[in-house]
């Protein structure tokens, strides 16, 4: 599985760091270094939904509070499945 | 006409609890291959010292580039001068620098410390001719230039520092030398050494300098074109125009900006690796291109070279930031201010869809603000810019 998450200008400032660190930290947290790839990417052209993040190639939306619940019900699932 | 240039840096400590500086550097282009340096350290300290040297060295340095002789220039300067009411005398030293055409050096002293001048790693000594002007025993020197020539120019409170603290008789000029010396061969800019000096200076008068400091480097060097694309133009066709312009120029070349990186991959036919690791905490990561120097983020990382590029016209306190940091807008900084001698910017002006909205600090017109401020720093750095619009 892989996961990119925007680190343009727009998605900076919406706080893609937290996203990534955060995502770094679970998939620590989760032993899940060789199923999830994490990846950063320039600008996806939807800025004003970001922070934008891909998983494989489906589209969303997250912040730096929502992700740990996004991670849970989109990545864990989807990765033990 | 050759491919060297000079640069050229200063800095100045006062004297402890003055609020003005008593020595003073003028620099006037004559044109674009020559130059006028001149430092001035007005008799005493204060408001009074101020205005003598300001004197001296906007009087010397604009009726030199207006091509008159030295004789005027001096007896001009003594009868000019207020006299000071508890010396009796107007009083003001100086050193004149003045680079003509990138080929010569005219140095004319006046009662300053002498000006060191470093060549090929060695505290060289040049020949120094004595002049008899009004009275005044000045020392003048023509050295034709050769490159990574290192001039230091110094008013008398660089060589007074650590008196009867860290040495009986401060830090002797040759021993000035010495230090500096090491240094000019690591490629640090004129003005680095010129706060490396003059910082030395500061510790060794214990941070309360008995007298102003100043330190005045001109470091002559090589030409070094560099290259920066920054938003992709207006009209999408101006595309592959824009890149071609661009990455057909001689020198490095620098990519800001997500899209703009896209299309510079595209155009190169190269992947685009963005990376993850956040080397400084507001710095977005950069990226790679293969056959580009640097990609990074647009206009968070402009923002802040534009604060490292004041903060180096002034204070010179974050150099230590960028000089060592590894995101994107240190590097950036470290190719624009030390490498580069000509920059070119490529800005392209297209609007950004997803910028114009009110909850984002982002706007089209901060963006080409961003542009204008940077070009003013650099040119205030003495780098010859150029920018294309698309």
């Amino acid at each position: 599985m892989k996961i990119t998450v925007c680190i343009g200008s727009s998605c900076h400032i919406k706080g893609s760091r937290q996203v990534v660190e955060q995502l770094q930290n679970l998939i620590q947290k989760n032993n899940l270094d060789k199923e999830v790839e994490l990846a950063g990417t320039f600008c996806m052209g939807k800025c004003q939904e970001g922070v934008c993040i891909t998983v494989n190639d489906d589209f969303y939306s997250v912040t730096p509070d929502t992700i740990e619940s996004f991670f849970t019900k989109n990545v864990l699932t989807k990765v033990k499945a | 006409m050759n491919n060297l240039c000079a640069d050229i840096g200063w800095k100045s400590i006062n004297h402890e609890g003055e609020q003005l500086c008593g020595d003073h550097v003028d620099i006037i282009n004559q044109n674009e291959d020559s130059v006028i340096v001149v430092l001035a350290d007005g008799l005493g300290s204060g408001v009074k010292a101020s205005i003598l040297s300001t004197l001296t060295s906007k009087i010397i340095s604009t009726m030199m580039a207006e091509g008159l002789s030295l004789e005027e220039c001096v007896t001009t300067i003594a009868a000019t001068l207020p006299i000071c009411s508890v010396r009796g005398v107007a009083y003001s030293t100086f050193t004149i620098i003045h680079i003509i055409e990138n080929k010569t050096a005219e140095i004319i002293q006046y009662d300053n410390p002498n000006v060191i001048l470093i060549r090929n790693g060695e505290n060289y000594d040049y020949q120094k001719n004595e002049l008899n002007i009004d009275n005044k025993k000045i020392i003048k020197s023509v050295i034709p230039l050769e490159e990574n020539d290192t001039f230091i120019a110094m008013s008398d409170g660089c060589p007074h520092a650590g008196i009867g603290l860290s040495y009986n008789f401060g830090w002797k000029v040759e021993d000035i030398a010495e230090y500096m010396k090491v240094l000019t061969d690591i490629g640090y800019t004129a003005k680095t050494l010129a706060t490396m000096l003059v910082d030395e200076c500061n510790k060794l008068y214990g941070f309360k300098p008995g007298d102003d400091a100043t330190a005045c480097v001109v470091h002559i060097r090589k030409r070094e074109p560099m290259n920066l694309l920054f938003g992709p133009p207006r009209n999408r066709d101006d595309c592959n125009r824009m890149m071609s312009l661009f990455f057909s120029k001689e020198g490095k070349h620098i990519v800001c900006g997500g899209t703009t990186s896209s299309i510079a991959a595209k155009y190169l036919n190269k992947p685009l690796k963005p990376s993850l690791n956040y080397e400084s905490g507001d710095i977005p990561p950069t990226a790679e291109i293969e056959g580009v120097d640097l990609v990074t983020e647009g206009v968070i990382t402009i923002n802040k070279v534009i604060e490292y590029a004041k903060d180096s016209l002034g204070k010179n306190e974050l150099y230590e930031k960028w000089s060592i940091g590894r995101d994107g807008a240190s590097l950036i900084c470290r190719m624009l201010f030390e490498e580069a001698t000509d920059i070119n910017f490529y800005v392209g002006r297209a609007v950004n869809p997803a910028h114009q909205n009110p909850n984002l600090p982002i706007n089209f017109n901060i963006k080409m603000n961003l542009v204008e401020e940077l070009s003013d720093c650099l040119k205030k750095m003495g780098k010859r810019i150029k920018v294309s619009y698309f």
